[in-house]
């Protein structure tokens, strides 16, 4: 069937870079008209539902080879290095990832459904800022690649949501890639055991947006407290964030009744979810309390099973 | 790989698509979603309408193998590639899958089957011998609202014994 000029003229203009430098230059010439896509899975439905304008140009980054895979990265082989354009897909079927990083594939199980995990990509869950995504990411101390007029720079991806939390909005480029932290200091310990969890609560069981995700990394020493941790917590249209002040208090602590009471007070105080008609705040902070005290139980007992078994856990 | 011109964005740029075997070369705006070129320039109504926001799963295809809500798809976004609708499924007779849910009463108003049966195709392309977590994850984003799953989830148990039995 033909369309007619109208139909045509009516539809937005798609360009196809093939290298990001080109397609950042490309987005600097249009400016608001246009708008970088990749997977579009949620940039569809927004259109849709009418809470953006349809842009007038789109800006197809399926083309640019250096914003795709998923591999190590550094010298050693311990960094790993996510391409923007990973599908959610690849990010829950990558065994090497998977081994390193069990956040992120656990993260990435929960977004949506697997055909649109084969269409949605890596890099449009965290620039969406709500994504269960970034909420992992934070836990694992991620850092973004941008690229802009400057050249590419990386920072950690908390800045940025920093940034965005206080209405300093908009990316500082197109991003490149996405750096887990492979190791944090202490796991290079001999017997320290990390453990990593990720929950989301919804309002039914799949393929909905979270009503309260949180994310833990956690190390212990050999005596079963806690060596490093990292919670990072988010949900509904709340920016996720690190809760700071829960994580210092574990530290040093073996996970016993007390010190899981005072950090589900402590993550109930921090925890600063934005409410809406269906959800309220008591109900979402209540909840990122019990899965953020659970899941340092879990963890704890996970621990001291490993090691009465003799056999780090990682 | 699909070769393009370093930057174009001609909008009267034709669609080069596979879909059932078949070759086609489309004259359709490259932001029309993959639902509408598949029903209304093809007449594949095979591929249902509904939500329209990747959430029922009434619109499931496979782009190159892997299953796709057709209603997120942009017509530029399959430039090059093949895809398979239900009639491409069936084209040689009911496939295992689908005689599983006619056996199993897999389907009652049917809007939602050929969805379903194009996510579990893509299932156990990718894996013969799903466990019933990958089960529920896999049609996680296919819904029913007639059956309660029930025959659903009979039909796809049968399909995967027939599967194993097949490939022995």
């Amino acid at each position: 069937m033909a369309h007619s000029h109208e139909a045509l003229l009516r539809s937005p203009y798609v360009w196809h870079p093939i290298c990001a430098r080109e397609a950042w230059h490309l987005k600097q010439e249009i400016d608001a008209g246009a708008v970088f896509v990749a997977g579009g899975t949620l940039l569809r439905t927004q259109w849709e539902a009418g809470l953006v304008t349809f842009p007038a140009h789109l800006i197809d980054l399926s083309g640019i080879a250096d914003m795709t895979g998923i591999g190590r990265s550094d010298e050693d082989g311990r960094g790993w290095r996510i391409g923007a354009l990973a599908t959610l897909a690849e990010c829950r079927s990558h065994p090497g990832l998977a081994a390193d990083f069990p956040l992120v594939k656990e993260a990435a199980r929960v977004i949506a459904a697997p055909a649109v995990r084969n269409l949605a990509t890596i890099g449009g869950n965290v620039l969406s800022r709500t994504g269960d995504m970034a909420t992992a990411l934070l836990a694992l101390d991620a850092e973004l690649l941008w690229l802009n007029d400057a050249g590419t720079h990386s920072e950690p991806l908390s800045a940025w949501l920093d940034r965005e939390r206080e209405g300093i909005s908009g990316a500082p480029g197109l991003l490149l890639a996405i750096l887990p932290s492979a190791f944090l200091g202490v796991s290079m310990i001999s017997k320290t055991r990390r453990f990593c969890a990720f929950h989301k609560a919804g309002r039914r069981e799949a393929f909905i947006p979270p009503v309260v995700n949180v994310a833990l990394n956690v190390a212990f020493d050999e005596g079963g407290a806690v060596a490093d941790i990292r919670i990072a917590a988010g949900g509904g249209t709340m920016i996720p964030a690190r809760l700071a002040a829960a994580e210092a208090l574990t530290l040093g602590r073996v996970p016993d009744a007390a010190l899981l009471a005072a950090l589900h007070a402590a993550v109930n105080e921090e925890y600063a979810p934005k409410p809406d008609p269906f959800v309220g705040e008591a109900y979402r902070r209540m909840t990122a309390a019990n899965l953020v005290a659970a899941a340092l139980w879990k963890a704890g007992s996970d621990a001291r099973a490993s090691g009465e078994e003799g056999e780090p856990c990682c | 790989m699909i070769e393009r011109a370093p930057i174009s964005a001609d909008p009267s740029a034709k669609l080069n698509i596979n879909v059932n075997g078949r070759e086609a070369v489309l004259d359709v705006p490259p932001s029309k979603r993959l639902l509408h070129v598949l029903r209304e320039d093809l007449g594949l109504t095979g591929t249902k309408r509904s939500c329209e926001m990747g959430r029922c799963g009434a619109c499931m295809v496979l782009v190159d193998g892997k299953a796709v809500n057709s209603c997120l798809a942009m017509a530029y976004q399959c430039e090059g590639k093949s895809v398979t609708t239900i009639e491409g499924l069936s084209e040689g007779g009911l496939t295992p899958v689908q005689q599983c849910f006619l056996e199993e009463g897999g389907y009652q108003c049917g809007y939602c089957t050929p969805g379903m049966v194009v996510s579990v195709t893509a299932m156990l392309a990718n894996d013969p011998s799903p466990s019933d977590a990958d089960i529920e994850e896999a049609l996680s984003g296919n819904l029913c609202r007639c059956t309660g799953y029930g025959g659903i989830w009979r039909a796809v148990k049968k399909a995967i014994e027939l599967k194993k039995e097949q490939t022995g």
